[in-house]
């Protein structure tokens, strides 16, 4: 079996809308008859766990990957990281689509980003852009070709021995050699059941423990080298999304929250101007965390602990008499073109 | 209206009345007959600049709970929901911001006013409108510049 640049993998919604459906097979369809890419169908990303044969598949694979599906890209990368499908995110044409005005620049991201790489390239394509298959299967022959015109003819063959390195499981092995199962989108996929999680963007993370002192359930931890991790996920709360407000980097991402800002868009969606809400007396995104979790812990049987515990430190040791760059942005405000 | 109150928004003089009271979410309110005029304060013009639409999402008289959105507003440089700045009921709303915004700006403690409003709560004197200025200010720039990167 000869193995392709390029392994397109199409996470299903977790939902039954026909028309999330029909996307999904209209691009299974054409892609199965791609020669230049493979295919494979797994359940949504979100809701696989540790065990689950798409898991395993896609820890398989070691060629360059196109992930399709309903979710942010950015959510789908780190979710794929915290899988163990690890590999350096590429933007695609679809990024930065939808984030309104070029002058607004989302800041760099200063995290303390992913740990062992491997040199593989994964594009996410979040299927929620556009209804057209044709547009996906643009883009993805487009990063196809980018793909080998980026490929050194002297590094070799592109057949299978040169994308297992390491020392693959056993069963990693027979799932790639034998996908047909996954491949086909038809037969019995296992079943998944929905899941509720934070995945942490490590591009963003800065590791300031925020959210490890905000969340009283134990979903978060330290890995050996003290850097967060999303531990205990089963003790998260469905639809309590708190820890992700209260991250002053927009690093905790659930994917499949409401609020764009929380699922993983980057910037104020679609937002040009500057929102004052706040300034007006909405609540703000603090009091949310807290009467969210408050709301959790009496489910639990627990008292609430209101704004008590785990309050941000990051407002605490300002000099607020001192004159900065904040008073010259602000009296400089008139003159800018927003 | 002597004795008026001045907050520094950098070199901006946002002007605090001594005539009348507030509430946190930089409403002014100034007695009218039986009932309270109620209008944006200096400081949340300045912030909004000029405004260019001004809606409301609730009825004139309809009981309100504090905080609860009433209607929304747009300018130049900033999108905001509007809400209710104490419990209380509102009576009517002033005709002339619906039909040209910009009277917000040109007399925000006057003609501009927003809408007439009865309530038994307790309202901010402006030396207590003023602490929570100089408390919110530094917080004020960061969400604005957060929102500007």
């Amino acid at each position: 079996m000869a193995s392709k640049l390029l392994t397109v993998v199409v996470s299903q919604t977790p939902s039954k809308n026909p028309a999330k459906r029909q996307l999904e097979e209209e691009l299974v369809a054409a892609l199965m008859i791609d020669d230049a890419v493979d295919v494979a169908v797994v359940p949504h990303l979100y809701n696989l766990d540790a065990a689950h044969s798409g898991t395993l598949f896609l820890q398989a694979l070691q060629g360059h990957l196109v992930v399709l599906s309903w979710m942010y890209s950015r959510a789908a990368h780190w979710l794929l990281d915290r899988s163990g499908i690890k590999g350096h995110q590429v933007e695609t044409l679809f990024d930065g689509q939808d984030e309104g005005d070029e002058d607004i620049e989302i800041p760099e991201p200063q995290g303390v980003g992913g740990v062992d790489l491997p040199d593989r390239k994964i594009y996410c394509l979040d299927l929620g852009v556009d209804d057209d298959s044709q547009v996906y299967l643009e883009e993805i022959n487009r990063i196809g070709q980018e793909l080998r015109a980026d490929t050194n003819p002297t590094s070799g063959t592109l057949d299978l021995t040169d994308w297992i390195s390491g020392s693959p499981k056993p069963e990693q092995l027979q799932r790639y050699l034998d996908p047909l199962s996954v491949l086909s989108g038809e037969g019995d996929v296992e079943p998944v059941k929905r899941r509720w999680y934070p995945v942490i963007d490590y591009e963003r993370c800065t590791n300031c423990m925020e959210c490890i002192d905000f969340c009283l359930f134990g979903v978060y931890g330290v890995d050996r080298l003290d850097r967060i991790l999303v531990e205990q996920q089963d003790n998260c709360k469905k639809g309590c999304p708190a820890c992700s407000r209260v991250c002053p980097e927009n690093a905790i991402v659930f994917p499949l929250h409401k609020e764009p800002a929380i699922a993983g868009a980057l910037g104020d969606v679609g937002a040009l101007k500057i929102d004052l809400s706040r300034l007006f007396g909405s609540a703000t995104g603090l009091d949310a965390a807290v009467a969210e979790r408050d709301v959790e812990l009496l489910r639990d049987g627990r008292d609430a602990v209101g704004a008590s515990v785990g309050m941000p430190r990051r407002q605490t040791d300002r000099d607020s008499t001192q004159r900065d760059e904040l008073d010259d942005l602000f009296d400089g405000l008139d003159a800018m073109d927003l | 209206m002597t004795d008026n109150l001045v907050f520094m928004m950098g070199e901006y003089e946002a002007l605090v009345p001594s005539d009348r009271r507030y509430a946190e979410n930089h409403l002014w309110l100034q007695e009218d007959g039986d009932a309270l005029k109620v209008g944006l304060t200096s400081y949340a013009v300045r912030l909004l600049q000029d405004v260019f639409f001004l809606d409301w999402t609730i009825d004139p008289g309809t009981e309100v709970r504090a905080r609860q959105e009433i209607g929304e507003i747009e300018s130049s440089k900033a999108v905001s929901s509007l809400f209710a700045p104490v419990d209380g009921h509102v009576l009517e709303f002033n005709d002339a911001p619906l039909e040209d915004p910009s009277s917000i700006n040109t007399s925000g403690y006057d003609g501009g006013w927003l809408y007439r409003f009865r309530t038994d709560s307790t309202l901010l004197s402006p030396q207590d409108y003023l602490a929570v200025l100089e408390g919110g200010w530094e917080d004020t720039q960061r969400m604005i510049k957060g929102q500007l990167n």
